[in-house]
């Protein structure tokens, strides 16, 4: 019998055993029925009682465990997300990673000036349009909250606007309420051709969030009841971060999170059985000097590996998370270091949906060069997570033979091995210089910052988006000017 | 009596030691408002400048904040006719729409541990009820945070809302949050911005002209 080919193993992290799981899993359950959480939100209330849950102080209610264990089985194993034009680019299942951008800083590096200054709607155009022409973001998310527009109630449809008209890959939107929310998602049912296309392939998924610890606001769970109902994708992570809005230690932090995040599930399966909800909180840590949520740190990474571990012991649900971000203020050494280490720790423990690339000063400022710095991170991290193919072809011993018989002045770098295989076998950088000192010099000695400034602009000016349909442009536009 | 050992427990957050000492000062027949002023205030003040420096941390300097409010808490029976003295009430809150609350909490304790009287309004707070409140209160200060940029026209509706009601002239401003600048703070016609916890308290100081 021939022997079949030998399986390719795959570096993967993992930090927590099954005990360990399966602690935190209970502890999250005893939080929901013992402590409870604060339901701002009249008819989710309602609809908690209906289906078993204790009111007990006025909006505080007490959730029995089967309602988790419930909403955990009729919730999908698979979210696909879709493209603009109709592809199916982000299957948010098994081991897949997909990087994005974040969403809502105040304040942006300026291409030109390299100033921090408040971002305009321009800027999460150009965000959208420099993710649309980099391979390694799969999903664009706005970046920045504009101080430009005319209605800042209606900030986040502007944005989703902008977005649509600057990228087709799809996008992770923030909304405040019921209200705006309906009118993005008039706009996504423009791009995709009505109601029943845009479920059958959506190119968007909501980002909303409870407030740790354990509080529901109303505007949060209308958002949250939208998107069940319409079945847009939903990721709810609470920002229960260790020292701030959760407990300092990390199992604690991770247990709160986890029972917020599923209280949130029950009511979203309560509302829509099967739609589709992203598994996740985020728990990082806050910085016992500044108080700032720290973006570059290691437990945050530490958390979310430990997430994806519980996703594969317990949840099975796809999920969520965040890398190639920094405290840093600046595109350098920091911002570097942190964002690599998010970035692989991400990738190595299958986290499926993982935003903030991007981010610095952690997440009040966003840096196209930081995006475009993060996208060649992610192209290090994937050649590594694939691991080494062993075969017949990549142990070369036949190139050896040949280059041994060639004589003295032959080399691999000659033979035809090396030829046909050295774009798979090698990693190829692009914005990382490995240039000779003398040339590098003669190219003026550019840093980091600057080769990834410069290759923002080259995207933002030589890439070009498929268009929308003018129909559709007008109508989103007819849209904005009635808001 | 120097008050060395009840600065240095209130420095170590030793809340058993401080409100011992805090005790024996009383009995030894020290003026209440002295043992606040010189030995609880003074102990924050070092404190303070511990923290702003970088030297302590923040659940240390939450844990002096702590020790001393229970001191405070043993000295207040002994002041004639709740005659304590602070150094001036400052209303706090996050503004309407913003439910974010840890940074605006930690501004109120190392408030109050500088030896302020907050009333703290909590989140969400809207206009009006700063007005009435401050009005309430006899307010001299009023600071005023939001983490989101979606929240911050909030804060100059709010400043507004005090003009409107006659206020403006005899309450100070003061905003701070994630997404608020010093150059937001001048625009929306703030008195003064704190861009932290640390920052806030000598903002405060100088509005009371106390530094």
């Amino acid at each position: 019998m021939e022997p079949g080919p030998i399986p390719t193993f795959q570096p993967r992290l993992k930090v927590l055993n099954r005990r360990q799981a399966l602690a935190i899993h209970t502890a999250a359950l005893e939080i929901l029925e013992k402590t409870g959480i604060k339901m701002e939100h009249a008819d989710s209330l309602d609809m908690l009682a209906g289906a078993g849950g204790r009111v007990f102080d006025k909006d505080w209610i007490r959730l029995p465990a089967y309602l988790a264990e419930e909403a955990l089985r009729s919730a999908p194993r698979q979210i696909a997300l879709y493209d603009q034009l109709g592809n199916k680019t982000m299957p948010l299942v098994d081991e897949n990673s997909f990087y994005g951008t974040g969403s809502d800083t105040t304040f942006t590096l300026d291409l030109e000036t390299g100033e921090r200054r408040r971002c305009i709607l321009a800027d999460t155009g150009n965000f959208a349009k420099l993710v649309d022409g980099l391979e390694n973001f799969s999903f664009a998310m706005s970046m920045g909250n504009p101080e430009d527009v005319s209605k800042v109630d209606y900030i986040y449809v502007y944005a989703f606007a902008e977005m649509v008209k600057n990228t087709n890959k799809p996008i992770v939107f923030i909304a405040d309420r019921g209200e705006d929310i309906a009118k993005i998602y008039e706009i996504a049912c423009m791009v995709a051709g009505g109601e029943d296309q845009l479920r059958q392939k959506p190119f968007l998924l909501n980002y909303s969030e409870a407030i740790s610890p354990l509080r529901f606001p109303a505007h949060v769970m209308d958002r949250l009841l939208f998107c069940a109902r319409k079945g847009i994708p939903i990721c709810f992570p609470s920002g229960s971060n260790a020292g701030g809005g959760a407990p300092v230690t990390l199992a604690g932090a991770m247990a709160m999170g986890i029972a917020e995040n599923l209280a949130g599930l029950i009511v979203h399966q309560l509302a829509a059985k099967g739609a589709p909800f992203l598994f996740g909180p985020n728990v990082s840590a806050l910085d016992m000097k500044s108080a700032v949520v720290s973006y570059g740190c290691p437990e945050w990474s530490l958390t979310q590996a430990a997430l994806a571990d519980m996703r594969d012991e317990i949840y099975g649900l796809p999920i969520w998370s965040f890398s190639g971000a920094s405290d840093s203020k600046v595109v350098d050494a920091q911002a570097g270091a942190e964002a690599m280490f998010s970035i692989i720790t991400a990738m190595l423990s299958r986290c499926n949906l993982i935003h903030d690339n991007g981010y610095l000063e952690y997440g009040s400022t966003s840096s196209l060069e930081m995006v475009t710095l993060a996208n060649e991170l992610v192209a290090m991290a994937r050649f590594f997570t694939r691991g080494i193919p062993v075969n017949e072809t990549t142990l070369a011993l036949d190139a050896l033979e040949r280059v041994k018989n060639a004589g003295p002045q032959a080399f691999f770098l000659m033979d035809d091995h090396t030829f046909e295989n050295f774009e798979q076998a090698l990693y190829l950088p692009k914005l990382l210089d490995r240039s000779r000192y003398d040339s590098w010099e003669a190219e003026g000695s550019k840093d980091l910052y600057t080769r990834s400034n410069e290759e923002a602009k080259r995207i933002l000016t030589e890439h070009q988006v498929t268009p929308k349909d003018d129909g559709v442009l007008k109508e989103i536009d007819d849209l904005l000017k009635a808001l | 009596m120097s008050y060395q050992t009840l600065l240095d427990a209130v420095i170590k957050g030793d809340i058993k030691t401080a409100t011992e000492e805090t005790l024996k000062a009383v009995d030894a027949g020290r003026n209440a408002q002295d043992i606040l002023d010189q030995g609880l205030i003074e102990a924050m003040n070092i404190v303070g400048d511990k923290f702003s420096k970088g030297a302590i941390f923040v659940p240390q300097m939450l844990r002096s904040a702590k020790t001393m409010q229970e001191c405070v808490e043993v000295l207040k029976p002994h002041f004639k006719e709740n005659a304590m003295t602070t150094k001036g009430n400052i209303v706090l809150g996050t503004v309407k729409g913003d439910l974010h609350d840890i940074g605006k909490n930690l501004v109120g304790m190392m408030l109050e541990g500088a030896g302020f009287n907050i009333i703290d309004l909590g989140v969400d707070v809207a206009p009006e009820v700063f007005v009435d409140k401050i009005k309430e209160a006899k307010a001299d200060v009023l600071g005023m945070s939001a983490l989101l940029s979606t929240t911050m026209p909030s804060m100059p509706l709010t400043i507004k809302a005090l003009a409107d009601s006659g206020l403006r002239d005899t309450v100070k401003v003061i905003i701070g949050g994630a997404p608020v600048t010093r150059k937001y703070a001048e625009d929306i016609g703030a008195d003064s911005y704190a861009p932290d916890a640390g920052s806030a308290v000598l903002e405060a100081k100088k509005l009371f002209n106390l530094s």
